[in-house]
C-alpha cells in the first residue's frame, strides 16, 4: 500500500514514430542543426583543448557509442543486458588482431570488426529469446564473466603470431596503427567522431522505421506484440545484433584510440559500471548515451587532473544508480532540464516577488 | 505525485548512510591518531610495524636526527623561495593497485630540501599523475606534465605499464627518466633507467638462490597473467636452462578466489624435490602461500620462493613461523629491518617527519621513492646556469656511480641501448613476524641473456657495473 | 551425444586420480565458499523477492571493520566479529527499509539493479579507507585456521569445515523456517505478492524489516568467513557475489537447497578442472559456464521471467 506512489509505468518511447519517411522535414532541420554542431566541435574541439583532454574525449566517443548500443537494448526494447563491456572488449580483440594481421583498410577492419562482434553478441542474446527481465540480466553477466576469463587467458592482440596474436615475450610492443588519414590524436579525434555519428545514424535510423515501431510495441507488452502479428524473436536478436555491431565497431575505434590493449582493462565488472551510467545518462533518449560517455570517461579525466581519487567516482555512480532508479528513471538527459527549468521558475518567481515587494514599498 | 512522495524517504536513507558513513570515518580517525607518534596513516597492514620502527629512529637518533635532515638541502633550516623546479611523474593509481607510495614519499624528500635551502635556493615541486592503466591516458599525461606543467624532469614513475607506452616520447623529447617500474620496457630502452629490477630480474634472484643453496630438482615458476609474462618468465626459464634444471612455467587470473587449488597444483607441479618460485603483488602472494599453510603443505616442496613484492614485514607477520628458512624473498633494496647506513636513517626519519601521506610507511615502495629523489637532487646539485629540460637531462644521464645504503652497487645511468643498474640483490626471509636477511648483495647471474647485454653494453659506454 | 563424446575426449587431458582427489577435497571447501553467498542471497530473494547484489560489499565492509578494530584497537577479536555482523545487518536494513520499500512494487530487475549501486557506494569508500598503497595487504585469520585433519594428502582447516556447517545449517533452518513458522510464512506470502498479505493482516513492515536484517547478518557472517578462506579484499568479496550468483540462478531463484548443492557442485568441477593443464587458466569461468548451461536447459521446459520488463 504505502509504496505504490512510486510511478509503475515505464515513460513511453520518447516519440511515436511516424509513418513515410523516417525523417519528416521539421526532423531534418534539427538533424541538420546537430550536423553543424557535430562539425563546430571536430574543428574546435582538437584546436582548443590540450592532448590530455582530447585524448579522454575520443574515450568519450568510443563509450557513447557502447552507451547508444546498450541504451537501444535497455530504453527501447526492455532487454537488459549486463555483459555489453565484454562485447565491446570483443570488438577490441578482432580489430586489434586483424589491424596486426592484415593490411586491411582501418574503416573495412572497423566494419568486420562490427559484423563479427556482431554475429557473437547475437548469440550472447540467444538466452533472451527465452529468458527475461532479471535472469536474463544474470545470464548475460555470467557469459559477460566467461568471456573475460577467456580473453584474459588469451590476451589481447601485440604483434605477435598465432591465433591469438600475442607473444608475452615482446618487450617492445608494437602500436596498433590507425588509419592513414588520422595517425595523430587530434586526427583520430575527428575520425572517431565521424565514426560515432555514422553509428548515431544507423541507431536512428533503426528507430524511425520498421524495427523501432517493433521493439517500441515489444517494449510496452511482448503479448499484445505478438498478437498485432509481429515476429518478437527476430525483432529482440535484431535489437542485439544491432547493439552488438555498433558495440564492436567502437571496440574497433578504442583499439586505435589506446593503440596498446590489455586484458587488465577488461573486467566482468566494468558492465555493472557501464549500465549504472547508461541508467545516470537517461536509456531512452539518444543524447543520454553521449551524456553516459561523458561521465564514464570525461568525469574521471577531470577528477584525476585535479588530484581526486577515482573512487569518489565510484561512489557517485552508485548514489546516481539509486537515485536515477527511484526517483528519476530518464536519467540525467531529462532530469537535468526539468531541474534547471524548476530552478529557473524558482529564481524568476523569487525576482518577481521581490521586485513586486520593493514596488509595494 | 508520486515522484515527490518518495524523494524525502530517499534523502532519509541517504543521510542514514551517510551517518554511519561519518561513524566508521570516526572509527579509523580515532585508531589513526592512537596508532602511534609518527601519524603516518594507520590504516594499512604494513604501517603498524613500520610506524613504530620509524618513530622509534626519531626518538633514538634525537639530535642526530636532525643533522640528518639537514643533509638534504644545501642551507640548513632555510626555506627555499626562488622560482620552482618542475618535475613530472606518472604513477599508477586504481582500486587494488596502488601505487602512490613511491609520489608520495619523493614529495617527503623533497619537502626536505625545500624546508633546507632548496636546491640553490630553488623549491623543488612534484606534479603527479595518476592513471588508471589505460594506455590512452598514460600517452595523455605524459603530454600533459610536457606541454601543461612545463617539467624539466620525468622521476619517480612506478607504473604498471608507462616505460612502454611513453618510451618513444620521452626519446624524442630527449628525457631521460628515472623509475621504479613494473613494465618490460624500464630496463630495455636507452631513455629509462630504474632503482629497482623489476619482476624479471627479481624473478631472476628468487630462482637463482633457490637453485644454488636448495638443489631442487625442478622449479615451477608462477605468475600472474598480467601484460609481459613472456617476458618475465624468460629470465628464470634461461636460468634454470643453464644449471640443467627443469622448469615449468605457469600463470594465474588475478585476483585468485580459488587459492587452495592454485597451491595444490603447484606442490604436485613441483613435486617434493622440487622448489616452487612465485612473482604475484603482495595480496596474492598472501592468498596463496596462507593456503598453502592452511592445506598443510609448507613442507611438501623443497623451498619456497618469491620476488621483491613479498619482502614486507606483513607478509613475514601473517605467515607464521613454519615459513621461517622454508620461503626465500628476493630484496632489491636493503632490509629496513636488520640495516642501519646513514642514508637508511636519514630515510626513515624523513618518513617520519614528512611523509605523512606515505600509507604503507617503511617498505620497498618508500624506500625507492626515496633514492629516486635523493639521487635526482644530487644531479640537479651538478647543473650549471639554468634548469631547463636539456641542462636537467643532461645531468640525470651523466649520473655516475651514485652510492646509497639502500642498494647494494653504486648505481649510474649513463648512455647506453638500456639500462639494468639495479642488477645486485639481497635475500630475506621471513623471522618471527620481520624480514631476516640471509644472504648479502649477490649478483644476478649473466645466465640471463638481458643482463649479459646490458653488462656489455654498460662496458662499451663505460658503465662501471660493480663486475 | 555430443557431451559424451566430449567427456571422452577431455578424459585423456585428466591427470591420474590420485593427483586428483586432492582437489576434490579444496573442491568441496571452494563450494563452501560459494554456497555461503548463493545461500544468502537466495533467503532474502525467497523473502523481500529482492537479489540484494550487495551483500559481497556489505560482508566485506563489515570484515574491513572488523579488521580494523582488531589490528588498530586492540579490540577482541569475537566483539569484532560481532561488530562486523551488527554493521553488515544495520546496513541491510537501512537499505532494505529505505530503498526495498521505496521500489518494493517495482521489477525485480530494478530492485537487483538498485542494490548494484549500494554495491558501488561501498566499494568506493572501502577503497578510500583501506588504500592498497604501497602493496598493503590484509588478512582476517581466524583461530580455527590451526586446527585440522588430514583428507588424504592435504589437511582440512576447522574453518572450512565451519564454512561448510554453516552452508548447511543455514540451508536447513531456513528452509524449515520458511516452511513451518509464522513469520516464515507470512514472508514466503510477502515475496509473492505484498499487497494481498498486508491485506490479510500481515504486519509487512516488520516481517521484511526482520528479512532485511537477516540477511544483513548472513552478509556479515559470510564477509568474515570469505575474508579468511578467499582474501581480505574489498574487490574481490564484492565480486565474489558475481560467481555465486551460478549457484542461484541454478537453483532457479527458488529452491536454498538446490543453491547450496550447485554450489557445491560448481566448486567441486572449478577445483578439479586446476590440475588439467590445457584448462587450468579457464578454471574461474566454470561458475559462468555451469549457470549458462543450467540456464539454457531449464528454460527449455519453462520459460523465466519477471512480470514486467526494464525499468
Amino acid at each position: 500500500m504505502s509504496t505504490a506512489q512510486v510511478s509503475p509505468e515505464p515513460p513511453a518511447p520518447a516519440k511515436s514514430p511516424r509513418s513515410g519517411s523516417p525523417f519528416a522535414r521539421d526532423e531534418m532541420i534539427r538533424v541538420g542543426a546537430i550536423a553543424l554542431g557535430l562539425l563546430v566541435i571536430v574543428i574546435l574541439v582538437p584546436a582548443i583543448f590540450s592532448l590530455y583532454y582530447v585524448d579522454a574525449l575520443t574515450q568519450v566517443v568510443v563509450y557513447a557509442i557502447v552507451a547508444l548500443g546498450l541504451g537501444v537494448l535497455v530504453g527501447r526494447v526492455g532487454l537488459v543486458s549486463l555483459g555489453q563491456a565484454a562485447v565491446l572488449a570483443i570488438g577490441a580483440w578482432v580489430a586489434a588482431r586483424l589491424l596486426f594481421g592484415s593490411g586491411l583498410p582501418f574503416e573495412l577492419v572497423l566494419l568486420i570488426s562490427g559484423l563479427i562482434t556482431m554475429v557473437i553478441g547475437t548469440c550472447v542474446g540467444l538466452p533472451a529469446l527465452r529468458l527475461r527481465g532479471l535472469y536474463l540480466a544474470l545470464i548475460t553477466l555470467m557469459l559477460a564473466g566467461a568471456i573475460t576469463v577467456a580473453l584474459a587467458t588469451l590476451n589481447f592482440p601485440n604483434g605477435g603470431h598465432g591465433f591469438s596474436g600475442y607473444n608475452g615475450a615482446f618487450v617492445h610492443i608494437p602500436a596498433i596503427r590507425r588509419p592513414g588519414i588520422a595517425t595523430s590524436d587530434r586526427a583520430y579525434f575527428r575520425y572517431s567522431i565521424i565514426v560515432a555519428a555514422l553509428m548515431f545514424l544507423v541507431v536512428l535510423g533503426h528507430l524511425r522505421s520498421k524495427p523501432g515501431r517493433a521493439w517500441a510495441a515489444i517494449r510496452q507488452s511482448e503479448s499484445a506484440a505478438l498478437a498485432a502479428g509481429i515476429n518478437t524473436t527476430l525483432y529482440k536478436l535484431w535489437a542485439f545484433a544491432l547493439a552488438s555491431f555498433v558495440t564492436g565497431v567502437a571496440g574497433g575505434v578504442l583499439a586505435g584510440a589506446q593503440q596498446y590493449l590489455y586484458s587488465i582493462n577488461f573486467q566482468t565488472q566494468d558492465s555493472i559500471t557501464l549500465l549504472a551510467v547508461v541508467l545516470m545518462g537517461g536509456a531512452y533518449s539518444m543524447w543520454g548515451a553521449i551524456v553516459a560517455g561523458l561521465l564514464l570517461e570525461l568525469l574521471p579525466a577531470i577528477l584525476n587532473n585535479i588530484g581526486v581519487s577515482p573512487d569518489w567516482l565510484t561512489i557517485l555512480f552508485g548514489i546516481g544508480v539509486l537515485q536515477v532508479l527511484t526517483t528519476a528513471p530518464r536519467g540525467i538527459v531529462e532530469q537535468f532540464p526539468r531541474d534547471m527549468a524548476r530552478l529557473y521558475r524558482a529564481i524568476t518567481g523569487a525576482a518577481r516577488r521581490s521586485s513586486g515587494r520593493s514596488a509595494t514599498s | 505525485m508520486p515522484i515527490h512522495l518518495t524523494v524525502p524517504r530517499m534523502r532519509a536513507g541517504l543521510a542514514v548512510l551517510a551517518a554511519l558513513t561519518l561513524l566508521v570515518l570516526a572509527g579509523c580517525g580515532s585508531s589513526k591518531s592512537s596508532g602511534g607518534g609518527a601519524s603516518t596513516s594507520a590504516s594499512t597492514g604494513a604501517s603498524t610495524g613500520a610506524t613504530t620502527s620509524a618513530s622509534g629512529s626519531t626518538g633514538n637518533t634525537g639530535s642526530s636526527s636532525s643533522t640528518s635532515l639537514s643533509s638534504c638541502g644545501s642551507k640548513p633550516g632555510v626555506k627555499a623561495t626562488g622560482s620552482p623546479i618542475k618535475i613530472g611523474t606518472i604513477d599508477t593509481h586504481q582500486p587494488g593497485t596502488d601505487f602512490t607510495d613511491g609520489p608520495n614519499m619523493i614529495n617527503a624528500y623533497f619537502a626536505c630540501v625545500n624546508a633546507n635551502g632548496g636546491v640553490n635556493g630553488h623549491p623543488l615541486k612534484l606534479y603527479v599523475e595518476l592513471d588508471q592503466t589505460q594506455p590512452s591516458q598514460i600517452e595523455g599525461d605524459a603530454k600533459q606534465l610536457i606541454q601543461s606543467d612545463h617539467v624539466v624532469a620525468i622521476d619517480g614513475v612506478f607504473d604498471l605499464l608507462e616505460c612502454t607506452l611513453d618510451a618513444k616520447y620521452w626519446a624524442q623529447l630527449g628525457i631521460y627518466e628515472m623509475d621504479a617500474g613494473i613494465a618490460p620496457g624500464c630496463w630495455a630502452g636507452p631513455n629509462s633507467a630504474a632503482v629497482n629490477m623489476g619482476p624479471r630480474y627479481s624473478s631472476d634472484g628468487a630462482v637463482q638462490y633457490a637453485i644454488a643453496k636448495e638443489h631442487p630438482n625442478k622449479i615451477v615458476f608462477d605468475q600472474s597473467n598480467v601484460p609481459g609474462t613472456g617476458y618475465i618468465a624468460g629470465g628464470p626459464t634461461a636460468l634454470a636452462n643453464a644449471s640443467h634444471i627443469p622448469i615449468k612455467t605457469e600463470t594465474d587470473n588475478v585476483p585468485i578466489n580459488n587459492a587452495n587449488s592454485v597451491a595444490l597444483r603447484l606442490v604436485q607441479d613441483a613435486g617434493p624435490d622440487g622448489s616452487v618460485v612465485l612473482n604475484f603483488t603482495p595480496p596474492e602472494a598472501l592468498v596463496i602461500l596462507q593456503a598453502a599453510q592452511k592445506l598443510g603443505l609448507e613442507d611438501r616442496v623443497k623451498s619456497w620462493g618469491c620476488s621483491t613484492p613479498c619482502d614486507t614485514d606483513f607478509l613475514a607477520k601473517a605467515l607464521g613461523p613454519k615459513w621461517n628458512n622454508k620461503f626465500f624473498v628476493n630484496a632489491e633494496a636493503a632490509n629496513p629491518d636488520d640495516q642501519s647506513s646513514p642514508d637508511m636513517t636519514e630515510y626513515k626519519a624523513i618518513l617520519a617527519k614528512y611523509g605523512h601521506n606515505v600509507a604503507g610507511g617503511i617498505g620497498s615502495f618508500s624506500e625507492f621513492g626515496y633514492v629516486l629523489a635523493k639521487f635526482l637532487v644530487q644531479a640537479l646539485d651538478k647543473v650549471k646556469g639554468p634548469y631547463t629540460l636539456k641542462s636537467v637531462n643532461q645531468a640525470i644521464v651523466g649520473i655516475k656511480n651514485y652510492k646509497t645504503g639502500l642498494l647494494c652497487n653504486p648505481w649510474t645511468y649513463g648512455k647506453a641501448p638500456l639500462h639494468i643498474p639495479n642488477h645486485t640483490d639481497y635475500t630475506v626471509t621471513p623471522d618471527n613476524g620481520k624480514m631476516k636477511t640471509v644472504e648479502g648483495c649477490t649478483d644476478i647471474s649473466t645466465s640471463d641473456p638481458q643482463i649479459a647485454q646490458y653488462l656489455k653494453a654498460a662496458k662499451a659506454a663505460g658503465i662501471n657495473t660493480g663486475h | 551425444m555430443n557431451g559424451m563424446l566430449g567427456l571422452l575426449h577431455l578424459a585423456t587431458f585428466f591427470p591420474p586420480w590420485v593427483d586428483e582427489e586432492p582437489f576434490l577435497v579444496t573442491g568441496l571447501a571452494l563450494g563452501g565458499v560459494y554456497a555461503l553467498s548463493g545461500v544468502g542471497l537466495i533467503v532474502l530473494f525467497r523473502t523481500t523477492g529482492v537479489l540484494n547484489l550487495s551483500f559481497g560489499a556489505v560482508g566485506a565492509f563489515g570484515a574491513l571493520i572488523a579488521w580494523q578494530l582488531i589490528n588498530h584497537s586492540g579490540l577482541n577479536q569475537w566483539l569484532a566479529y560481532l561488530v562486523c555482523i551488527l554493521f553488515a545487518g544495520v546496513v541491510t536494513l537501512v537499505y532494505g527499509m529505505v530503498f526495498g520499500r521505496a521500489l518494493a512494487d517495482r521489477d525485480p530487475l530494478v530492485k537487483a539493479t538498485a542494490s548494484l549501486g549500494v554495491t558501488l557506494i561501498l566499494l568506493g569508500i572501502m577503497d578510500l579507507l583501506w588504500t592498497s598503497s604501497g602493496g598493503a595487504s590484509r588478512a582476517i585469520t581466524l583461530p580455527t585456521d590451526n586446527h585440522g585433519f588430514m583428507v588424504g594428502q592435504v589437511t582440512v582447516s576447522t574453518t572450512d569445515v565451519i564454512a561448510l556447517a554453516v552452508g548447511v545449517v543455514i540451508t536447513v533452518t531456513t528452509t524449515i523456517f520458511l516452511r513451518v513458522s509464522r513469520l516464515g510464512t507470512a514472508m514466503r506470502a510477502m515475496a509473492s505478492d505484498r499487497e494481498i498479505t498486508a491485506t490479510l493482516g500481515v504486519p509487512v513492515a516488520r516481517v521484511e524489516a526482520c528479512a532485511w536484517f537477516g540477511c544483513g547478518v548472513l552478509a556479515g557472517i559470510a564477509g568474515i568467513l570469505l575474508a579468511d578462506l578467499v582474501a581480505l579484499d574489498a574487490t574481490t568479496l564484492t565480486f565474489l557475489v558475481i560467481s555465486s550468483i551460478a549457484a542461484t540462478l541454478i537453483a532457479r531463484l527458488s529452491s536454498i537447497a538446490v543453491t547450496f548443492l550447485a554450489a557445491i557442485v560448481i566448486g567441486v568441477v572449478e577445483s578439479m578442472v586446476v590440475p588439467i593443464e590445457s584448462l587450468t587458466n579457464y578454471a574461474d569461468a566454470t561458475p559462468f559456464v555451469l549457470a549458462v548451461i543450467a540456464l539454457l536447459v531449464l528454460s527449455r521446459t519453462r520459460a523465466l521471467s519477471g512480470e514486467r520488463q526494464g525499468f
